[in-house]
């Protein structure tokens, strides 16, 4: 898996079980968090088997992040926009949360293709509520305008306590990310992992992607930023994104794959030091046997592998043992 | 390339051979003790002079000899932060496992990334060509191992930009 998908696996498993086994109640009550501190939380009674609610925790929002009542501006139209009369919002959400949706089930489309991509979209909620700021943006990208009442850069909540810009314009929209890891092997790691990004962007196939530019000092758009959103230790990465990034079907996944950059470089960072654990065992493992190979025994057992316990005797040596 | 690490490697085997000859020596101060001379220098005419073998300034090799124990500390090639940190990765990760290589040092010499202790147990125990060709051998893999490790992060960090690019096309 090279990409990061956008619907949550374990969410979509548990929904398609429950939609296959409707007429069976069970109870179910599951919290689980997934990257970036996304926490959900779904929740079935046995009085109403075909009700069942789904909470969502984001990511606590830095101060700079504009949250209108708990939710990214443009998230409640985005999920009403999403999944229609099938999903309730439920006004306040669950203690904790900050949103709780309630789907019922009995109200899903009969014909099974219909029903599947449904559910899956259910399971992208992560991407529909966090990227809905991401989306309305674009989406004033693709028709070439300016949505009204904008600031001169708009952040928007990743990770917890950390944002990313945006600073749209009518012929583009430029993004730009903070980099900050915890780790300092990771710091270096993704930091060469990013100037791969500015290389590769060069190459003939992806002259038409968005340009990409990594620099170890926040950009000019950043000016009158504060401090706390301008120091990152991985330095800045920035994308200009065109309206032909965003065109029709392409807006779905140039927003998640916005929203999710930071993970998707952290994930590849982490599989790289692991696949440098496996092959770092491995080599010890050769190394070791050369050392090995310096004892004279080790070298004797293995042309003998099976000791006789007891002697044999040729021929000649039985006379001569006879005899004697 | 394989030129100059092969002359560099040629010096440090044939200084390896001329200081490898070790023997039983029991400490002179506590009695029916016996350590390694190379690491307490309880006394100077145990020691003998240490040979320092450069590459170049940031590749070199320390050999210290005493009369019953060899201290062996090298210093690994490190041309940017991404192999200084690949390399001190690696050689931690070899430190910890200490044990299993026996004549390897937990903790490398001031000054250098890893260290070898050899005494006399160990030359009895094994046979000290090939101990000596294990070190040759070891020097040989670290760089090729960290060489390789670098160009498996930019491989990877390659791909992974052109995949993710690629979604916007």
């Amino acid at each position: 898996m090279i990409l990061l998908q956008s619907h949550s696996r374990f969410l979509l498993q548990t929904l398609l079980n429950r939609v296959q086994n409707l007429e069976k109640a069970i109870e179910l009550d599951h919290h689980w968090v997934e990257f970036d501190d996304v926490r959900f939380h779904v929740q079935v009674s046995m009085k109403n088997p075909h009700i069942l609610q789904l909470s969502l925790s984001l990511p606590t929002p830095p101060l700079e992040t504009v949250f209108v009542g708990g939710l990214p501006f443009g998230a409640i139209e985005a999920i009403k926009a999403a999944y229609g009369v099938t999903v309730q919002i439920l006004d306040p959400p669950r203690d904790g949360f900050n949103l709780t949706l309630k789907l019922n089930l009995s109200k899903l489309p009969q014909d099974e293709e219909h029903r599947h991509t449904l559910l899956v979209k259910i399971a992208s909620v992560r991407e529909v509520v966090l990227g809905a700021p991401l989306r309305v943006i674009l989406k004033h990208l693709a028709s070439r305008t300016v949505a009204p009442d904008m600031n001169q850069f708009v952040a928007l909540v990743h990770r917890p306590n950390e944002s990313f810009f945006l600073v749209p314009q009518a012929e583009k929209v430029t993004v730009i990310f903070p980099m900050r890891f915890k780790d300092s092997i990771d710091t270096i790691l993704a930091t060469s992992f990013l100037q791969e990004f500015m290389e590769s962007r060069r190459t003939a196939g992806l002259s038409n992607a968005p340009p990409c530019l990594w620099s170890q000092s926040p950009p000019l758009e950043l000016k009158g930023a504060t401090d706390n959103a301008l120091s990152a230790n991985a330095g800045f990465v920035t994308f200009v994104i065109f309206p032909r990034h965003v065109e029709g079907r392409k807006l779905d996944r140039t927003v998640w794959n916005l929203s999710t950059f930071h993970a998707y470089v952290n994930y590849h960072v982490k599989c790289s030091e692991g696949f440098m654990h496996s092959r770092m065992r491995r080599r010890v493992e050769s190394l070791i046997q050369a050392l090995n190979c310096a004892k004279p025994d080790q070298e004797k057992t293995k042309k003998t592998p099976h000791t006789r316990s007891f002697k044999r005797l040729s021929l000649k040596d039985s006379r001569t043992n006879s005899s004697s | 390339m394989a030129n100059p690490l092969k002359l560099y490697l040629t010096c440090v085997r044939n200084t390896l051979e001329a200081a490898m000859c070790l023997q039983n020596f029991p400490c002179q101060e506590v009695e029916r003790h016996n350590k390694p001379e190379v690491e307490l220098k309880t006394s100077p005419e145990l020691l003998l002079n240490p040979v320092l073998i450069c590459r170049n300034e940031a590749e070199k090799c320390l050999i210290e000899t005493s009369i019953n124990s060899l201290r062996i500390s090298l210093k690994v090639k490190q041309a940017d932060e991404l192999e200084n940190i690949l390399a001190k990765k690696f050689l931690r990760f070899l430190s910890m496992r200490a044990e299993a290589f026996q004549v390897l040092r937990r903790k490398p010499v001031q000054g250098y990334d890893i260290s070898f202790l050899i005494t006399n147990y160990h030359c009895e125990e094994m046979q000290k060509q090939k101990l000596i060709d294990f070190i040759v051998q070891f020097m040989e893999d670290i760089d090729k191992e960290i060489s390789e490790l670098k160009m498996s992060v930019s491989t990877r960090g390659r791909l992974v930009a052109t995949e993710f690019l690629k979604q916007f096309l």
